[in-house]
């Protein structure tokens, strides 16, 4: 799924260096801590071992086990070396003859304690090894991840550029000619004119107010600024800001009979509402009033826009909120601006840790959207 | 007219200024222009307009401290002028002491209905107070002040003390914003909570009375983040 709010906030840019910093910081206390605790624990179980079956030799081996885990889980060789030197003088100290003494001269004593040092570098070199690579990897996916970004922020301004061409070419040419062969029109061309450029400057402003929305969402998808805002106040400044676009719009609105409160930014819920109401009107293709409406269920208020025109072609269903509607080559007059429009819906409910969705009925389609009641998780 | 009413628009961007400026003249308005702060303000010390139109995102001040200045020395009326996701600007300025926004962009007929509205308060304030006790009146709505009266074609609403008081409020400044801030300071004081639920609950309750679908309402409009506004009593009772 494309994300915008990714492709326009700078912010967003990943500090692999400053990570690691802190990373380091807690990876030696959190080192330490695994080491001293494997330690104790198999100091711990072979004091149980030994005193049950008075075996020093299988206790070298709850060492080695304790080893291998501390160079599996800890960074770098430091601490599978340190756990090498604790695990042989903890058997020299506690399970050797004398007992609670130290006797470095016991036979065999140094092969003991180069074979556990030798197994603590192999493992801790091997450990290191795999996490390395585990982090090319992790490494390599993130530049994949922001290379695809790249390109859908390309492709998302080559869409923009290319629906905000067609109207400017439009508002120059009517404006130039206007211009140019002012003593030649008449008056009602002069309108034409002139109602050409108003119409297609209002389309343009609904694209930048779009596009400027957007930019309220931050650094990821769960930041925007929200506050407890009256549904249908939000409903119906949508709706009265609508009527002021397309005058002669014929809607009917209904919210339900108590006051609702819920947690969202509101310029941009209403920014939805507007995007959904200017999809009804424009490619629903029917005359019947839009119908929008607000249900309430337990932890969640949906928001509905209902027309009742020709619905949504099925091939269309998949694709319609993902942004990929405007990097195909349809950019024909009639689904001018619709992909995008919709895209930035569901950046912005996804945002609000919403639903944004569409269902075909028996007559034209309903598109809604639900916001959770609350700001829990 | 015998004498034109003056505006100044202080507005940096040539295109809007000079569509302004053709606007108002064509409404028979006297209009001077100012491009950044300093003019703005020597200009209108020095012929004192009748109302100043006032961009926020002016290049060498800001736009508040210009109304400050001004209201140190005027009661004119000041409408800002700002984009339209700037709502905090928007509120610090009104409660600054601008009388209404206006946002970009916007029709002549919104810039004219606005600037009428400034007008006409202002004038109320200057000739006589007594004038605005004259009930509201707006499409079949009547607010009598003085007699706690409100009737809705001709049936009386009933509506609490406090509802009362935040209707008379927004009915006296009618056409205009009102902020929540404000508004919470005149209806419950002005050490009152700024949590604006309370607000909100009244207002909802106001829409259930007064509106015939409180989703869709025709005297009371919500202005997202800042405020309230009334219908323009336009004299129909």
């Amino acid at each position: 799924m494309l994300h915008l709010h990714s492709l326009f906030s700078s912010q967003n840019i990943h500090h692999p260096q400053s990570a690691k910093k802190t990373l380091q910081n807690t990876g030696v206390l959190q080192n330490a801590l695994i080491t001293l605790f494997l330690l104790i624990l198999a100091t711990a179980l072979s004091f149980i071992y030994f005193g049950i079956s008075q075996n020093s030799a299988n206790v070298a081996l709850l060492y080695i086990l304790a080893l291998v885990l501390i160079a599996h889980l800890t960074d770098g060789y430091f601490w599978g070396i340190f756990a090498s030197l604790a695990g042989v003088i903890g058997v020299n100290f506690f399970f050797t003859y004398p007992f609670f003494a130290f006797n470095f001269t016991l036979a065999g004593y140094p092969v003991t304690f180069i074979g556990m040092l030798a197994i603590s570098l192999i493992t801790s070199a091997a450990a290191t090894h795999m996490k390395q690579q585990m982090q090319i990897l992790a490494d390599n996916e993130r530049l994949l991840v922001e290379a695809e970004k790249e390109m859908m922020r390309a492709n998302l301004l080559r869409a923009i550029s290319h629906d905000l061409r067609t109207p400017l070419t439009s508002i120059i040419g009517a404006a130039t000619s206007y211009l140019g062969n002012e003593d030649f029109l008449n008056q009602q061309q002069k309108k034409e004119l002139v109602k050409q450029v108003y119409e297609d400057s209002n389309w343009l402003l609904n694209m930048v107010e779009n596009l400027l929305s957007v930019t309220r969402i931050q650094e990821g998808v769960a930041n925007v600024a929200k506050s407890n805002e009256s549904i249908e106040e939000v409903v119906s400044e949508a709706v009265i800001r609508f009527k002021k676009r397309i005058p002669d719009v014929r809607i009917r609105v209904q919210v339900p009979e108590e006051l609702i409160m819920i947690p969202m930014d509101p310029i941009l819920i209403e920014q939805v509402l507007i995007n959904l109401l200017e999809n009804a009107a424009h490619h629903s293709q029917s005359t019947e009033p839009i119908f929008c409406y607000v249900e309430e269920n337990e932890d969640m208020i949906t928001f509905h826009i209902r027309d009742y025109g020709i619905g949504i072609p099925p091939d269309r269903m998949e694709s319609l909120f993902d942004g990929t509607a405007y990097t195909g080559n349809s950019s024909s007059d009639s689904s001018r601006g619709m992909g995008i429009g919709l895209s930035i819906c569901k950046t912005i409910i996804t945002a609000h840790k919403g639903r944004i969705d569409v269902t075909n009925c028996d007559k034209g389609s309903d598109f809604y959207f639900s916001l959770p009641r609350s700001d829990e998780e | 007219m015998n004498s034109k009413i003056h505006i100044m628009v202080i507005e940096d961007e040539k295109n809007i200024c000079s569509f302004m400026a053709t606007t108002l003249s064509a409404q028979g308005y006297k209009v001077s222009t100012a491009a950044n702060a300093a003019t703005g303000l020597s200009l209108s010390t020095s012929s004192c307009p009748d109302l100043i139109l006032l961009d926020l995102g002016l290049p060498d001040r800001d736009g508040i401290e210009i109304i400050q200045e001004i209201r140190t020395w005027a009661s004119i009326p000041i409408i800002v002028i700002s984009a339209r996701t700037q709502e905090k600007e928007k509120v610090l300025a009104l409660d600054t002491g601008a009388d209404d926004y206006i946002t970009k962009p916007f029709g002549p007929s919104e810039l004219l209905a606005r600037i009428r509205t400034a007008l006409r308060h202002s004038n109320r304030l200057r000739t006589d107070s007594l004038l605005s006790q004259r009930p509201y009146q707006a499409d079949g709505l009547v607010i009598d002040f003085e007699k706690h009266l409100v009737t809705l074609a001709g049936n009386e609403i009933h509506l609490t003390q406090v509802e009362f008081k935040i209707v008379a409020l927004l009915a006296q400044n009618s056409g205009r914003v009102i902020t929540y801030d404000s508004m919470i300071s005149k209806v419950w004081g002005p050490y009152a909570d700024n949590n604006n639920r309370i607000l909100r609950v009244n207002m909802a309750n106001i829409r259930r009375k007064l509106e015939k679908n409180p989703a869709d309402p025709h005297y009371i409009f919500t202005e997202i983040g800042i405020g309230y506004r009334m219908l323009e009593d336009n004299g129909t009772g």
